[in-house]
């Protein structure tokens, strides 16, 4: 009875804090964004101040116009965009195949083998990045889309086969051994049954690995000279001190990112990924 | 069928990525020097650390006539002061350097050096013309061997906000017991903070660092002579006194807080004048020179070189640019399109009239601006006087005992 009145009043307790919680953690999460969004959009009056309005008082596009205008928009955005699509492409053709070949191994030897996969994530990036960038310019890759698409593909390979080995696992074996019964082949019932299956798990996996390399940094700073990606131009401006153009490309970078999950987010449920948990 | 289909659009796909992937920018191949008229031009690859409207005056400019004096394309490229060492690094590594030549901020030459990624241009002193400042030439020598040639000068300048210094009926500060005065009036005034040095312990230290010890007339490759006891002491007298944006206040955030009106005096590069009031359009931030110290006034001289790296694809080329950079055409440019001071003494150019009195603020700044001392260890001095700084001014330690900690610090580094 006791037991019961108190579990109620926690109920209670949770029924109330619930939406205020959500409203703080929203509210702390979206700020940053407004702010970068604002700035963008607001004439110097509203910024430069020592107490700026929330809202934007003084609104203006020059901002974003002189970014259009400078010319240094589009390349980095087709660079970016170009190199995280087909990073992406890439890693699902080569990642799903292995994680499902990976998740049917006996159980000691798929973990050793993620283990191993994920020994060349132990490394600060910052440490690998050099010599590998190295070996890239060798190659002469400087410069090259394909260049920033390898060096992104060896870093977002172990962690996108860590996702979808734990995908492949919730899918039983019974299923693909009822095709072959039927009378497919193991490619097709990998193809026809454990892929149409487990697509919700490639999206995640999929949309983890675009992101990532649309925001990767260290890499496209090491293997471009030129021809610079988005975020390496965010940066450059962020380094000049231009703090209105910063935010209005701060912003174009962001874009894509919310249209992409915003497609993506009704896969993005925590039971897609629990088999990965489980290695 | 549905096999087939599957084939097709994994073959398509794999087709196109790769399509794609490829068909990035081709590197550039060196091209040898050749007959100027009758050859195809020669690409010199450069690269400089510059703000938009600085790379349309390059363009427009400097760099078309020296591309058809010499039969020459430039391909110019944005690299930052900091990003360079790591870029020249791998392609020094890769044995394939991309660059023919290279302008660097002055304060940044030193892993440069160590690491053996430029070349020694010793045997072309005589190409730096006369009319080149003297202390200019010094800052490009690592133990009497010239890595760099002079570019360009830089040195910080004082900024103020004369709205919030006439209302509290200041002037802007011109010794250190006025600018003891002015921030003790503000904090008082205000309850909080209104000047600012840059407190970040890092690069950004060091050189207000510098400015303080040597115009107390100290030396800071020593550290515990009678100047930079002095100036340590009046550092710990004035931080009490200071914004709490000191503690964040670097080249960068100097100019936001001087923006948004947080802190309504402190020292930055000249850049800030666009940044702050061309672009943020605060007329009310005015510049001067600075102050003195008890000994003289003294401002570390920054600004940029040239250098050419180890492995420059057309190294002979890159020092006829060099030279022509040093030119006095190219200095005048330089004066009347970007407000830059001239490296040269008889380099003179009409700047623009809103920015005169900045102008005026960095050529006198400049007149008192001393080098810095280059030294290998530079990244253990850097250290050293930080971490006195830490010590002594933040956290109030006893100045005398603990400058003597870190000279013996420097000697040891010295000593490596």
């Amino acid at each position: 009875m006791v037991k019961g009145q108190e579990n109620d009043r926690l109920a209670k307790i949770i029924r109330i804090l619930f939406w205020p919680t959500v409203i703080m953690v929203l509210f702390f999460l979206l700020v940053p964004v407004y702010i970068m969004v604002k700035v963008s959009l607001s004439a110097p009056e509203d910024i430069l101040t020592q107490h700026p309005p929330f809202l934007i008082h003084n609104f203006t596009w020059d901002h974003w116009i002189k970014v259009f205008e400078s010319g240094n928009l589009w390349e980095p955005f087709k660079k970016s965009f170009t190199v995280a699509t087909t990073t992406t492409i890439l890693a699902i053709m080569i990642a799903a195949p292995a994680s499902y070949v990976i998740s049917r191994m006996p159980k000691k030897v798929k973990y050793i083998t993620i283990l191993t996969l994920f020994l060349t994530r132990m490394f600060p990036e910052v440490g690998i990045a050099l010599p590998i960038s190295v070996k890239f310019l060798e190659l002469g890759l400087l410069d090259t889309n394909l260049g920033l698409v390898l060096a992104h593909l060896a870093k977002e390979l172990p962690f996108i086969a860590w996702i979808l080995v734990g995908t492949f696992e919730t899918i039983p074996r019974e299923l693909e051994q009822a095709a072959m019964v039927d009378g497919a082949s193991r490619l097709t019932a990998l193809t026809k049954v454990v892929f149409p299956i487990s697509l919700s798990g490639i999206a995640v996996a999929a949309m983890f690995v675009w992101l990532d390399s649309w925001n990767e940094f260290t890499y496209a700073l090491y293997l471009t000279l030129s021809d610079r990606t988005l975020p390496l131009q965010t940066y450059y401006y962020i380094m000049r001190g231009d703090w209105f153009q910063s935010a209005a490309y701060a912003t174009i970078l962001t874009i894509p990112v919310v249209i992409v999950t915003f497609f993506l987010q009704r896969y993005l449920k925590s039971g897609y990924l629990s088999g990965a948990i489980k290695g | 069928m549905k096999k087939k289909w599957y084939a097709k659009l994994v073959v398509g796909l794999l087709s196109a990525t790769l399509l794609l992937a490829g068909c990035g920018t081709e590197a550039t191949e060196p091209t040898t020097e050749g007959d100027n008229q009758s050859q195809e031009p020669t690409t010199l690859r450069i690269s400089m650390g510059l703000g938009e409207s600085e790379w349309q005056v390059m363009k427009e400019k400097v760099f078309p006539q020296f591309e058809q004096e010499h039969n020459v394309k430039i391909e110019a490229v944005q690299i930052e002061a900091a990003d360079l060492p790591k870029k020249l690094e791998s392609m020094d590594a890769a044995g394939k350097m991309e660059l023919d030549l290279f302008t660097q901020d002055n304060m940044a030459l030193a892993p440069l050096v160590e690491k053996g990624l430029v070349e020694d241009l010793s045997g072309y002193r005589d190409m730096i013309p006369d009319e080149i400042l003297p202390s200019l030439t010094s800052v490009g020598e690592f133990d009497d061997k010239l890595y760099f040639l002079p570019y360009r000068p830089n040195v910080e300048i004082t900024y103020y906000n004369e709205t919030k210094f006439n209302e509290a009926g200041l002037t802007p500060p011109t010794n250190w017991d006025e600018l003891l005065n002015v921030a003790k009036t503000f904090k008082e005034k205000e309850g909080i903070g209104r000047v600012a040095i840059k407190g970040t312990l890092d690069g950004n230290t060091t050189v207000h660092l510098y400015d303080f010890i040597r115009s107390a007339g100290g030396d800071p490759m020593v550290l515990n002579d009678e100047g930079s006891v002095k100036a340590y002491t009046f550092l710990q007298e004035l931080y009490p006194y200071l914004s709490p944006d000191t503690k964040k206040a670097d080249w960068n955030t100097m100019n936001q807080y001087l923006a948004n009106e947080s802190v309504y005096l402190g020292q930055n590069w000249p850049f800030g004048v666009n940044v702050i009031v061309k672009d943020g359009g605060k007329e009310e931030i005015k510049a001067y020179h600075g102050w003195e110290g008890p000994v003289k006034e003294s401002h570390v001289l920054g600004g940029e070189v040239i250098g050419i790296p180890k492995g420059s694809p057309n190294a002979d080329l890159a020092m006829e640019f060099a030279a022509y950079l040093m030119s006095k055409e190219v200095q005048e440019i330089f004066v009347s399109e970007l407000g830059w001071p001239a490296s040269r003494s008889d380099a003179y150019g009409t700047v623009a009239d809103w920015q005169k009195p900045y102008f005026e603020a960095v050529d006198q700044a400049l007149a008192t601006a001393e080098a810095r001392p280059n030294v290998t260890y530079w990244a253990d001095v850097e250290k050293a006087t930080n971490d006195a700084f830490r010590e002594i001014v933040m956290e109030g330690k006893p100045v005398k005992p603990t400058l003597d900690k870190y000279h013996d610090v420097l000697e040891v580094a010295k000593n490596k």
